[in-house]
């Protein structure tokens, strides 16, 4: 039925907007902000349904993380994802990058993807490293800060708009793809109302382990080259913060500045 | 896993980014950064040049500071693209095993750092503002997490080259010395043409505007609802240079290379106007570094006021120009 099979990653952020400071360590507290998904992969996820749209691709949500991650799962088959893959185990614990995009590289390549999608970065983590890393592990092709994309089917290749400072440019990708999508670009479509109804009352993930991958010795705190070194909370920069009345009373800090 | 000994890896590599003979600024602050983390390990400055006909590059990468230069140069790499560029760097850093690899975090140096970092199986870290190198030749790079809120250290110590894309604007440029002198050599190109796998179409670069320089900005955003003509009038009469928001970017009506941010440019200048602004912290991030602050905003509650030293509750157009007409005829007088 389906000619390509596009599969899009989607992960679990705090809400960027709710996180606030711990009153008693001052550190931020991550924990009591509530999980939505990383705003970026939304317009991944209208990328992908927009090629569903043009060319009946099968479309594949994928997420690691805990099974409490499901929520994304779900949103996602709402909009209009096919289906919906957890990837969840203890192994991963730990991992950067490098074993992340190995592992979302493994789960493309086990759904048999002729496109992965990613949104630009994550807002918590916000490396913008995993969409190139899946393409690296798997040898593929890759387009990042992708503003509009087309699938050749005819051509077995994808032809993109990319922004690139001061401009943009056009660039066609050999089949399989990994294309991150410019946050900004692919405005998310709403959920159907049915859609949305069947992913919260019918739909339940699928579930794939480390090993059902067979990569249970390369994920991981083991396999990560990098790791946390120390955190300092930074001092916010001291501003004066004085709303004035008057297009006058600007003037002063103006001359002041630029002195 | 990859076992590595570290001990065999050595020195400090920049990326020197450049498009068709035009180097991206970002490249020269990366030299100038490196020249300090060599001065600690007493080891060599490597700059990597990748592209079409660059012997002016790399004689400029000399200027920067760069002990030797290495090119690679072949047609397959004009215009850019993520594989050829991956697997010809990834090429060399297996044969020549550099310690610390430095890259711009522009879109090329984030697109194709990954193609180099999980072949090697190195460590890459994103986006970092702070970096040092203690006596051991590890580097520390530190970045914004969480919002900026919270400066973190990233480390690699088992494994190399020890990789971070850098964000631009963050460090500055050295003054070119013509008279520096070094080697500049050309390496084996490793990638052929019938191997890669993307084609560049079409390339269209106009406004490459470089802020990090600016001393004093009016940066747009949402809230000027696509009239910058305000917002224009009031940077002429403050000669100062136009920024904006990656809203105001994404709508189209200023150009990306003008965006202040987490995703864009850091900027620094001694007065930063905030024009239809809300204060994401994703744009904060680029911009606190400024001076003196001063917000434009019609709304009494937006977060940009906190951020601000000055604040006025008003419409972009009426401000600005009233802002324009009052310093318009005194703007000699704040030059000098
Ligand atoms: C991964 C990621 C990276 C990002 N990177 C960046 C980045 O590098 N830089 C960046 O800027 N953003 C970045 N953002 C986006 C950021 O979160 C905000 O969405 C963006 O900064 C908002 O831009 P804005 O202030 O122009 O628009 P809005 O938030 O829409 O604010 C518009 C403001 O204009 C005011 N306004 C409306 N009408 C008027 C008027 N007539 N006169 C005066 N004021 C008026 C409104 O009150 C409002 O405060 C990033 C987001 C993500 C997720």
């Amino acid at each position: 039925m389906h000619d390509f099979t596009v599969v899009v990653g989607v992960k679990q952020v705090p809400d960027a907007d709710e996180v606030g400071l711990d009153p008693d360590t001052g550190r931020l507290d991550r924990a009591s902000a509530p999980a939505v998904m990383n705003p970026p992969d939304r317009c991944a996820l209208e990328a992908a349904l927009s090629l569903k749209d043009a060319h009946a691709a099968r479309v594949i949500a994928v997420t690691m993380g805990p099974p409490m991650a499901t929520p994304v799962l779900r949103e996602a088959v709402a909009m209009g994802c096919d289906d919906g893959v957890l990837i969840t185990d203890r192994a991963f614990a730990g991992s950067d990058t490098w074993p992340t995009s190995l592992t979302l590289a493994r789960v493309a390549e086990h759904l048999d993807a002729d496109v992965v999608l990613c949104g630009e970065e994550t807002t918590d983590s916000s490396t913008g490293q995993v969409p190139p890393g899946i393409a690296a592990h798997n040898g593929w092709a890759q387009l990042t800060y992708v503003e509009a994309l087309d699938l050749r089917p005819e051509e077995g290749r994808v032809v993109a708009h990319r922004d690139v400072e001061g401009g943009y440019e056009v660039v066609a990708a050999d089949l399989p793809v990994v294309v991150a999508v410019a946050f900004g670009s692919f405005e998310p479509r709403p959920a159907g109302l049915h859609r949305k109804l069947f992913a919260e009352t019918e739909f339940d993930p699928r579930e794939l382990s480390a090993a059902d991958l067979g990569i249970e010795e390369e994920v991981g705190l083991a396999v990560s080259p990098t790791s946390v070194g120390g955190m300092e909370t930074v001092q916010p920069v001291d501003r004066q913060g004085e709303v004035v009345d008057e297009v006058d009373d600007l003037l002063g800090p103006i001359r002041e500045a630029v002195a | 896993m990859t076992e590595i000994d570290p001990d065999e890896y050595e020195g400090v590599w920049v990326f020197v980014e450049e498009h068709a003979g035009e180097v991206m600024p970002v490249s020269w602050e990366l030299l100038a950064e490196g020249r300090k983390l060599t001065e600690t390990t007493g080891q060599e400055l490597v700059a990597l040049v990748i592209g079409e006909d660059c012997e002016a590059v790399a004689e400029a990468a000399l200027a920067h500071g760069a002990d030797r230069v290495l090119v690679a140069d072949d047609p397959v790499f004009e215009p850019y693209r993520a594989d050829p560029y991956g697997a010809q760097f990834r090429a060399m850093v297996e044969e020549r095993k550099p310690s610390i690899v430095l890259i711009g975090g522009t879109h090329t140096g984030r697109d194709f750092a990954g193609r180099v970092a999980v072949p090697t199986h190195a460590g890459l870290t994103a986006d970092v503002t702070e970096i040092d190198v203690d006596e051991a030749g590890i580097l520390q790079a530190r970045r914004p997490a969480f919002g900026g809120d919270v400066l973190a250290t990233i480390l690699c110590e088992d494994h190399r080259p020890q990789m971070a894309t850098i964000r631009p604007g963050v460090f500055e440029a050295a003054e070119p010395d013509p008279d520096r002198t070094g080697e500049v050599e050309r390496v084996e190109v490793v990638v052929a043409e019938d191997e890669t796998m993307s084609e560049v179409l079409e390339r269209v670069v106009g406004d490459r505007a470089d802020i990090t320089e600016a001393e004093r900005i009016v940066a747009v955003g949402a809230g000027v609802e696509g009239d910058l003509e305000p917002a224009r009038a009031l940077a002429a009469a403050l000669d100062a240079d136009l920024a904006a928001t990656r809203a105001a970017v994404d709508e189209g009506w200023i150009d990306g290379s003008r965006q202040v941010g987490q995703t864009g440019k850091t900027v620094r200048p001694e007065l930063y106007v905030a024009v239809g602004v809300s204060g994401a912290i994703q744009h904060v991030e680029g911009m606190n570094k400024s001076g003196v602050v001063l917000a434009i905003n019609t709304d009494p509650n937006a977060p940009i006021f906190e951020h601000a030293d000055y604040g006025i509750v008003g419409d972009h157009a009426e401000v600005c120009h009233e802002l324009a007409d009052r310093l318009s005829g005194e703007t000699p007088e704040l030059i000098a």
